[in-house]
């Protein structure tokens, strides 16, 4: 019955081994790329051959004191969780709702928002931005046959207006995947504790209160936290809407600032700078859930 | 044992998490870090036969020369193939700045914004063409895309084509508001703009177009009243939009834009046709070759486009205004490996043939000796009267990046919102100072 130590101990070592080697290469690579890069003085010139000089923490400080950088922070901030809040609500609200649909109106719902889901995001932009044309879009002129002053208005224009618009497109594309999850979540809470609690005499609120809530709570957690996630990192829809109208200086998130810095202003190492300030930042807005889900596991 | 396996879990689940957020924070950053390439190969050689990938920018090259191009390429090199591939102009610098980096992406001849050339050529994204330069044209070539290609007395960029915007007007509407005559000079121009407008009675009407963000018909107006974006001074560049020439010139910009145009502050001029053929628009200041797209039965509008007359945007001298000088260069991607190939396709594109076909289209020749070929028409006229005081934005090699964080569009629609001129101008030479400097 004795075996080879070596033996007993090669073999797990050999199964992790190949896991460990991409992990490495597919997400520590680009890491240490981007902190290498971060240090460097790094331009277009750089892009096409030239060595970089080493620049210390100087991309850092550029950044810091410059005080559009904390104002793209909070905007990010800011959007992160209005969106992030929106689109659990409505999530929350919707998976309910189809917990009492009947079976037919239930299957539509859920193909309505898989369709929302599935769709590609720039095609979906492209029809959101035909909605929102200033001077052919189907919003205005309902708007205007509502009665209101929209002709030629343009959605774009101002800040808050186009983060109105960033915010119900970023929201319906995101709703779908929170009602699927908490509904599938739902449909496990146990129907007897449920029943022993009405007998109780719990009214509905305290059932959803103290039965659901607890009941789908680990789900609630991974689902905010990615929420979040996805929505400090939006970049598409707010990219696509700055080509569409506005001023872009005036509505950039992190996402698309670092971008500015670095695609368009060909400042790779104040972008990577930038990024590695987006990682932290990210960290820290997620790591009270992350503590959560971690004491949850241990209990 | 349980609680420990529960342990390992939460490791692995907390590693998991961590990652997957730094994988998030480096998405914006892929471009960059896919992108490093230090194999310097020689200019030259390469493959007798190989797939070439030319990019074109926006409309502006007809149909029928991309045809040319293409059979012409295949028929001199069987077993080649030659694929144009279409670009638009907005965010060309972006995809310019990622694909040129990648030996295996690389597109092997690229058109660029004659603006946007020094960008590319002081860094080193193009092959030096100058052993090449007597061959395609020599001095016959237009000089001052020669210069704008060039570097340290090294050509990396020879010229495409050029061409000036010039206005466009409807002649039925000119005649109903009883403007008899062609606007001589500036002042008539925005008095015609005006009454256009006016007598229309609709708010999106434009008496003469013009989009917010279209600082490059814009230009003129800043221009025309003697103001620049920038300078030389020193050994760098300094923003002048704050001067009071600039200023004045801005804020014609603006009453125009409020008195006259009916178009969207934050649109840019990329779709002429729609408003156009929509009945919405009174002039328009554009390139020839929108003619061609206005004509065309299915995208235009072939009987509104009859009522189409052309002529050069005055300035307040009587002379034609200072347009923008607009145009492009071609060049080679250093990174492509069909150098030989790629010269060939850049010798073709300078041909008498395929430069014929550009000047019938309106494209004012890359030749010199090829300007006849325009024809005499209103629209020939028009273009060689718009080029004759033509001007280029300020040549600092940092020009491209002004253009790609769009600083001139932010202040140019800003100021269409109706914004303080004077205080949008100062932070706008704060932006320019800090990216050509």
């Amino acid at each position: 019955m004795t075996r080879p130590a070596a033996r007993r101990t090669s073999l797990p070592l050999g199964l992790v081994l190949p896991a460990t080697a991409l992990l490495a290469l597919a997400l520590g690579y680009p890491l240490v790329r981007q902190v290498v890069l971060s240090l460097q003085e790094f331009g277009l010139a750089q892009q096409f051959g030239q060595p970089p000089a080493w620049n210390g923490l100087g991309n850092y400080r550029d950044l810091l004191t410059d005080s559009e950088l904390w104002v793209v922070v909070l905007r990010t901030v800011a959007f992160c969780f209005v969106n992030a809040a929106l689109t659990f609500g409505i999530g929350l609200g919707l998976a309910l709702l189809m917990a009492r649909m009947s079976r037919l109106v239930r299957i539509l719902a859920q193909c309505g928002l898989l369709l929302a889901w599935a769709m590609p995001v720039v095609a979906a932009m492209t029809v959101w931005q035909f909605l929102f044309d200033t001077q052919y879009g189907v919003v205005n002129w309902l708007l205007t046959r509502a009665g209101g002053d929209f002709e030629g208005h343009g959605w774009l224009l101002d800040p808050w207006s186009f983060f109105l618009v960033a915010t119900v497109v970023v929201v319906w594309m995101s709703v779908p995947f929170v009602v699927f999850t908490l509904y599938a979540a739902l449909t496990q809470v146990p129907e007897d504790v449920m029943e022993a609690a009405e007998i109780d005499g719990a009214s509905p609120w305290q059932r959803f209160v103290h039965v659901v809530l607890p009941a789908i709570r680990p789900v609630l957690l991974v689902v905010v936290l990615l929420q979040v996630i996805w929505d400090l990192r939006v970049f598409t829809q707010i990219y696509t809407l700055q080509k569409a109208g506005g001023v872009s200086a005036d509505t950039n998130l992190l996402g698309t600032y670092i971008y500015t810095l670095g695609i368009k202003g060909g400042d790779f190492g104040t972008a990577a700078a930038a990024a590695m300030f987006m990682l932290l930042l990210t960290v820290v807005l997620t790591a009270p859930y992350v503590r959560l889900m971690i004491k949850q596991e241990e209990d | 044992m349980r609680k420990i396996e529960g342990k390992s879990a939460v490791r692995l689940n907390k590693t998991l998490a961590t990652k997957s957020v730094a994988v998030a924070a480096i998405t914006a950053l892929l471009g960059v870090t896919s992108a490093c390439g230090s194999d310097n190969e020689d200019a030259g050689g390469g493959p007798d036969k190989a797939e070439i990938v030319v990019w074109l920018n926006g409309a502006d090259t007809p149909d029928s020369a991309r045809t040319w191009l293409k059979e012409t390429f295949e028929k001199e090199h069987p077993g080649s193939t030659l694929t144009i591939e279409q670009q638009e102009w907005e965010g060309l610098v972006e995809r310019l700045t990622t694909a040129l980096t990648s030996a295996d992406q690389t597109p092997d001849v690229v058109e660029v914004g004659n603006t946007q050339a020094a960008t590319f050529t002081t860094v080193g994204a193009f092959s030096d063409l100058s052993g090449d330069l007597a061959d395609l044209g020599g001095d016959d070539l237009l000089p001052g895309f020669v210069e704008a290609g060039s570097v340290d007395d090294k050509t990396y960029a020879v010229p495409y084509y050029a061409g000036s915007t010039y206005v466009f007007y409807r002649k039925d509407l000119f005649e109903k508001s009883g403007i008899t005559e062609i606007p001589a000079t500036m002042a008539d121009f925005v008095a015609a703009a005006k009454k256009l407008k006016q007598d229309s009675g609709q708010a999106d009407f434009s008496g003469y177009w013009l989009p917010g963000k279209d600082w490059r018909d814009g230009a003129a107006f800043l221009w025309d009243a003697g103001g620049d974006f920038a300078a030389p001074e020193g050994d760098g560049w300094k923003a002048t939009l704050s001067s009071p020439e600039s200023i004045t010139g801005l804020e014609a910009f603006q009453d125009l834009y409020t008195s006259a145009s009916g178009a969207p502050a934050d649109a840019n001029e990329s779709d002429p046709v729609t408003p156009f053929c929509a009945g919405k628009i009174g002039m328009m200041s554009r390139p020839g070759w929108v003619q061609g797209m206005l004509t065309d039965p299915e995208s235009g509008c072939p009987e509104l486009a009859e009522q189409v007359g052309v002529f050069a945007l005055p300035g307040s001298d009587g002379e034609p205004a200072p347009v923008l000088l607009g145009g492009s260069n071609i060049a080679i991607s250093a990174k492509s490996p069909n150098q030989d190939l790629s010269r060939d396709v850049v010798a073709l594109m300078l041909s008498e043939d395929y430069q014929t076909i550009l000047a019938e289209a309106g494209l004012t020749p890359a030749r010199e000796s090829y300007a006849a070929k325009l024809g005499d028409d209103e629209f020939a006229q028009a273009t060689i009267a718009a080029a004759s005081n033509a001007k280029l934005t300020p040549p600092a090699a940092n020009w491209a990046t002004v253009e790609g964080k769009f600083v001139l569009e932010d202040l140019y629609s800003k100021i269409a919102q109706g914004g303080d001129v004077k205080k949008l101008a100062a932070a706008a030479d704060e932006q320019i100072d800090a990216e050509l400097n």
